[in-house]
């Protein structure tokens, strides 16, 4: 007999041979991509392949099989989304704040702003900052300047479009602040009082990112300083910046109305703002387990969201005859809320500024009857011609795979954690098994990698979440994450020179941020950490006898991101204080935590097993 | 200051290996490129020789106490290198009917292998 589990992403099957005595023989194990979306007839491809394929492994014939089994798909499907809650504006040009790779010059500078074209016409003595426009030649600037400086024009500091300033300022004869790379210089206002600060190489600057320094500089009252100390604290940071005074220029930090999240659950509805963050949402949402439903506040962000994922729900949920089902229909019955940040553009920013924008992400989750499991089981047995037939609870299935681990007794939990939810189920001494369903896992760790590092690239930050990092030192070393230097005979591609470099077994690919290696480290430990540890705990909690951490022995790591070379840890950490053995889990002393519940099905199969409700 | 020719061996520098005929428009952008990044150039004539602007760029690596050259050959083609880079796989290369941004890149380039940043 063949056990054959389908998965979100991978089909995988278990072969086994029982003797009449009841005794089980595993004769081999197997897996391939999953065809279609999970528990719809598009399975049946993949299915019937990796059948064919354990069989081959095994030498053995199609027409030997006597029994497929399938598990009964876990009747959760999970979507996600995100929404930033605050945005930095900047109305009217009042600033420019970032970091050009090479300013030029060093100190603070206060004068009016001029157009290089006019900068001989000015009155001499009067401070005036030397604005650039594109196309200006760094020689012709520094002649420029020389020659107004010479006939007695103040010129005290430079603002330029293009990537020169260390070049004008080695041609001055008097070395002033100039700030360069400011792409939209043709916006920044002329006739205006304007500050130029650029700091020391390896500082930061000191005044323009000081409210008081600021109102120092523009002899602001009290009133004025309360509104430009956002513009202290965007510039906060910086190497380098240009602050213009105009008349009613402004920046703000928008609080945009994200709106409430209505829950429903344990016979009450609670209203939580999804302003309060990730913790009060997830606070709330422990206290109406098991949850009914979740919606948003109608024309708010939030509402948004849940109709988006709504909306992706009911197209996955076709049901036989091809109809969606209605959106209304589906109810919400897990959340996991995240707080994240995410780079974004400043917008009306003169030089490609970034801000931090606050944002939440929300994973959910929504049961499903219409698993069209029965279908893909009739197309497989008439392939095959064996019997085909669905052979239980996959959280049960999972916990009977996991038994096969060296090592590990009942009573027992499994955490599956999967793509799309965090999967937990128990297994108590009398055989008594419970199952759980959390939102979030392995897709929402991509997606916040993928935001807060900007990368704009799925598969990048695929790239980043499965593999460690390393920094490319020369053409022929790298420093791994750890601190460990490897030398290589063949020198890495310029591409990937001095940058901060994901180890794919394929080569280094180039991660393309501005951050050190350090702090995409630091992303990739975190998002794994709120995804997955938080809900480890979150859906232990749910099937651990009276919700009591340490009224747990084993617990066992299973699925695809049980294979990932930290979360297994940042999981054991978080339970070691419970007194529970944590490990990935290594199914039939041999397959490691995959396959569990493929060859629990045969063993269930081979045995009577104990009833396990889903939960 | 820029452009100065002295011995290449006197002070940490990118040299640059210029044909006899390399256009001067290639040779300013190439060392104000370098020059933007704060790392200092050495201009070197060499004579007129079959080397294309690869095998001019390694010889000036080998020559440079920063292992890093740069060769200009006559016809305006750039090529920057590494002195321990195998002489056929230059780090960059620009062909004769580059514009005064590529020269200025090439120039950008051979500084950030110098400071070990990442050459974009």
């Amino acid at each position: 007999m063949v056990g054959v589990d389908i998965g979100n992403s991978t089909t995988e099957a278990c072969l086994a041979e029982l003797a009449p005595d009841g005794s089980l023989t595993y004769l081999g194990a197997d897996l391939t991509r999953t065809t279609g979306v999970k528990g719809t007839p598009d399975n049946t491809v993949g299915a019937l392949r990796v059948v064919r394929d354990v069989l081959a492994r095994a030498g053995r014939r199609p027409d030997e099989v006597h029994t497929v089994l399938l598990n009964e798909a876990t009747p959760v499907i999970s979507g996600l989304a995100m929404e930033t809650i605050t945005e930095t504006i900047i109305t009217e040009s009042t600033m420019i704040g970032h970091n050009p790779t090479t300013p030029g010059g060093e100190g603070l500078a206060v004068g009016t702003t001029v157009s290089i074209a006019d900068l001989t016409a000015q009155p001499p003595g009067e401070p005036v900052v030397c604005v650039v426009p594109a196309g200006w030649d760094f020689d012709d600037v520094a002649r420029v300047v020389n020659a107004a400086v010479a006939g007695g024009v103040a010129v005290v500091a430079a603002v330029l479009a293009g990537d020169d300033a260390v070049l004008v300022t080695n041609r001055l004869d008097r070395a002033v602040p100039v700030v360069d790379e400011v792409r939209a210089v043709e916006k920044v206002p002329l006739g205006m009082l304007a500050a130029v600060e650029v700091a020391a190489p390896g500082r930061t600057i000191r005044t323009l990112s000081d409210s008081y320094g600021l109102a120092s500089v523009f002899d602001l009252d009290p009133d004025q300083t309360r509104a430009v100390s956002p513009v202290a604290r965007a510039l906060t940071g910086n190497r380098s910046a240009v602050v213009v005074r105009t008349p009613s220029g402004d920046v703000t930090d928008r609080r945009i109305p994200v709106g409430e999240l209505v829950l429903r659950g344990a016979g009450r509805e609670l209203r939580i703002d999804v302003d309060a963050g990730a913790e009060a949402i997830m606070a709330t949402v422990a206290r109406l387990q098991p949850l009914d439903d979740v919606h948003g506040e109608p024309g708010t962000h939030v509402g948004g969201m849940l109709a988006q994922v709504r909306d992706t729900m009911s197209d996955v949920l076709r049901g036989a005859d091809g109809a969606a089902q209605p959106a209304s229909e589906i109810a919400i019955r897990d959340v996991l809320a995240v707080d994240t940040f995410v780079p974004a553009e400043v917008r009306g920013g003169l030089a490609g500024e970034i801000a931090l924008e606050n944002a939440v992400a929300l994973a959910a989750m929504v049961r499903t009857s219409r698993s069209r499991m029965q279908l893909v089981a009739d197309q497989v047995s008439a392939e095959l011609g064996a019997r085909a037939e669905i052979g239980g609870v996959e959280g049960e299935m999972a916990v009977g795979g996991a038994l096969t681990t060296p090592g590990v007794d009942r009573p027992v939990a499994v955490l599956d954690l999967g793509g799309g939810s965090t999967d937990a189920a128990l297994m108590t001494v009398d055989g008594v098994c419970t199952a759980v369903h959390v939102a979030g896992a392995g897709e929402l760790v991509t997606k916040l990698i993928d935001s807060e590092l900007a990368l704009g690239d799925r598969e990048v930050a695929e790239g980043v979440k499965w593999h460690p990092l390393a920094k490319v030192e020369s053409f022929f070393h790298l420093r791994h994450e750890d601190g460990t230097v490897q030398f290589f005979d063949q020198p890495f591609p310029p591409h990937v020179f001095a940058r901060v470099v994901v180890l794919t077994p394929d080569g280094p690919v180039p991660v393309e941020t501005r951050h050190g290696l350090d702090h995409v480290r630091r992303v990739r430990r975190a998002a794994k950490s709120r995804v997955f540890v938080v809900n480890a705990v979150r859906a232990l909690r749910q099937v651990a006898p009276g919700g009591d951490l340490r009224a747990l022995d084993f617990v066992v790591l299973l699925g695809g991101s049980a294979l990932d070379f930290e979360i297994p840890e940042l999981i054991a950490d978080e339970l070691a204080p419970y007194g529970i053995v944590c490990g990935t889990g290594n199914v039939l002393g041999t397959q490691g935590p995959r396959n569990a519940v493929a060859s629990g099905l045969v063993r269930a199969h081979a045995a009577a097993s104990s009833p396990c409700p889903a939960g | 200051m820029p452009g100065r020719v002295t011995d290449a061996r006197q002070r940490p520098a990118v040299v640059v290996h210029r044909s006899p005929g390399a256009p001067a428009a290639v040779l300013r952008e190439v060392c104000a490129g370098a020059e933007e990044e704060g790392v200092p150039t050495e201009l070197v004539d060499v004579p007129d020789q079959p080397e294309d602007a690869v095998g001019l760029a390694h010889a000036a690596a080998l020559d440079s106490p920063l292992e890093v050259g740069v060769g200009v050959d006559a016809a305006g083609a750039v090529a920057v290198h590494h002195g321990k880079l195998p002489a056929h796989r230059p780090a960059t290369t620009t062909g004769p009917d580059a514009g005064p941004r590529d020269w200025r890149r090439t120039g950008r380039t051979a500084a950030r292998i110098v400071k070990g940043l990442p050459l974009g």
